[in-house]
This record gives structure tokens, sequence and C-alpha cells, in this order.
């Protein structure tokens, strides 16, 4: 009809399901929950899950090792957006010392269609990504923290993680046995 | 280009109207009102020979006042376009008005796909609304 009809390529889900789905799974929480803290804390929890389970495939499939600091993590998270979202976010502002970095999004498949209504501007449509995050990095022993600064569903010119890293955790000694 | 542009529901409900001058917006959609009957007819009129699949969604003119044409576009769902364009305005050609369909067509399935909006629902969407007063102004 009006829409260019997208080839489909057989191992990749068609984007516009994926977004449909995303935006099903974000609206139907929007309903159940009632409140938009609560919907943002449920999608951050579901990142997590996802990303310590996806963190193991990203692993086996790229077979890299360590990272040596932390610039070399933010290089491999972005290569994992370009793996699994086809997207490759810019890595800018470096805090002075190095342990902080923002992932900056130009187009954002999860947002295609996405307006927000008035009365959830606080909702952040994409927690999910901070949750993957927290989740992913926390099984290669790396805490950190994230949030979006920066909003194109709000109105700001792009969207835009910041990604903090707080410590390294160590190997975890059950108690007394040390 | 256009002086109105209006979205109706499956149902004949509107679902949204815009104009060019807001305070003709009630004697627009008696306009747009009475193009309904003239688009149910038309329909009718289509239907009857079925195994035509790929139907066609362009009406065309429905019909013509002295001042006004009014222009009708139906989707498979039943969602009814309807444009009305100035009369003295001799340049707008059958092509430019089906380009203009097509547009509002491809902005109306974006916002149905907001996840927000429900189908069927009055179109509230201030993107929507964007994107018709610029097809309106036609650039």
């Amino acid at each position: 009809m009006s829409r260019q009809g997208t080839r489909l390529d057989q191992k990749k889900v068609n984007s516009e399901l994926f977004t449909l789905t995303y935006g099903a799974l974000v609206s139907q929480l929007m309903k159940d929950y009632e409140n938009v803290d609560e919907v943002n804390k449920q999608l951050e929890r579901m990142g997590y899950n996802i990303g310590i389970r996806l963190i193991e495939d990203f692993l086996a499939r790229t077979g890299t090792g360590r990272c040596y600091d932390f610039r070399d993590t933010a290089e491999k998270i972005q290569s994992a957006f370009r793996l699994y979202l086809g997207i490759s976010p810019q890595i800018m502002n470096w805090s002075s010392s190095g342990d902080e970095f923002s992932l900056q999004f130009d187009s954002n498949p999860l947002t295609e269609f996405v307006e927000l209504p008035d009365h959830c501007l606080n909702l952040k449509y994409c927690n999910v990504l901070t949750g993957v995050l927290k989740g992913a990095l926390e099984m290669v022993q790396m805490d950190i923290a994230s949030c979006f600064v920066q909003d194109h569903l709000k109105g700001d010119p792009c969207t835009e993680l910041r990604v903090k890293f707080i410590k390294r955790l160590e190997d975890a000694i059950p108690a007394g046995e040390d | 280009m256009a002086v109105c542009i209006a979205v109706i529901g499956k149902e004949n409900s509107p679902k949204y109207i815009s104009c060019i001058n807001p305070s003709m917006e009630l004697h627009f959609q008696y306009k747009v009102h009475v193009s309904l009957d003239v688009v149910e007819e038309k329909l009718q009129a289509v239907s009857k020979p079925i195994a035509d699949v790929t139907k066609e969604q362009y009406l065309g003119l429905l019909y013509s006042t002295e001042e006004h044409k009014i222009y009708g576009y139906v989707t498979n769902t039943k969602i009814k376009f309807i444009v009305v364009v100035d009369s003295s305005n001799t340049l707008l050609r059958d092509n430019e008005i089906r380009m203009m369909f097509r547009r509002l067509h491809s902005v109306y399935a974006d916002i149905v796909c907001n996840p927000f909006f429900i189908p069927g629902e009055v179109i509230s969407s201030k993107k929507f609304d964007k994107t018709v007063k610029s097809i309106m102004y036609g650039d």
C-alpha cells in the first residue's frame, strides 16, 4: 500500500515487527502499572535479565577477550549495538578521569514511530537498554550505572545515554571462606 | 494547496479535521459530512465487481461547488481521507491530489504504528498535525 514493501532477510527479524513488539510491551506496561516510575523500573529489570544472557551470546559470537581499560569496553559496547540493533552510536563526552562516557544515538529502531503522550513525559521509553548494559557488564565483573540524559522523544536533538563506571566486582567469594 | 483535510473513521465518525482558516472549521465539517454520502455511493458501485482485488483507493472528485472541490480516498480498512481544495485553484491536477493522498496515507500509517495510539480514537498526534499542515500548504 502506502508503505514500500521491505524485503525480508530470512535470518533477521523485520525491524518494524521489532519496533511494534517493543512498543506493545511498553504500552502494556503503562496500562498494567499506571505509574511511569514503576514502568521505568520494570523496563530496566527486563533489560537486566536480557543483558545477563545476551553477554554470553556476544562473547561466543565475537570471541572477544578481556578489556584493557574502560575505553576498550566502550568500543565493545558500540560493536554490540551494531551487532544486535544494527545501529552504531557515537562514543563521546569522555569525562577527564576516563570513567564516564556517552553513547549518542542518531537513529534508534526502538523509537521509530513513537510519540509520547503528554501524561507520560517522564517515561524512559528505551530504559531497557540501561538494564541490558548493566546486566551484561555485571557478568564480566563490572559495575556500571547508566541513564538517559537526552531523549529524542522528549524533544532533544538526539538521544544520549550516559554510562558511568563504578567499580570492578571481585569474583564473589562466599562469606567466611577467605 | 488544500483548504481542509479530514480523516473519517470506519463508522463515519470524524477522527481528525484541520483547515487553513480555523474559523471556517464548522463550515468545512458540514461539507465533509455531506461528501460522505457520495463516498458511500462510490464504494457500493466499486464493490460490485468483487473479482477486482486491487481496488482503487482513490475515489476522485466527490463533488464540486462554486468555491470548493472535494476529493476522497478510502483505505482498505475503510478509513476515509477527504481533501477540500479551492475551485479557483486550477493548477492542481489529478496527479497532485493523488500525491497528497498518498502522503496522507503514509503519515496515517506511521501514527497508527505509535504504540500509544489506540486505533479508532480521535487523532491528536502533533506529528500528524504538522505533516497535514505541510501537505495543506503544499510543500
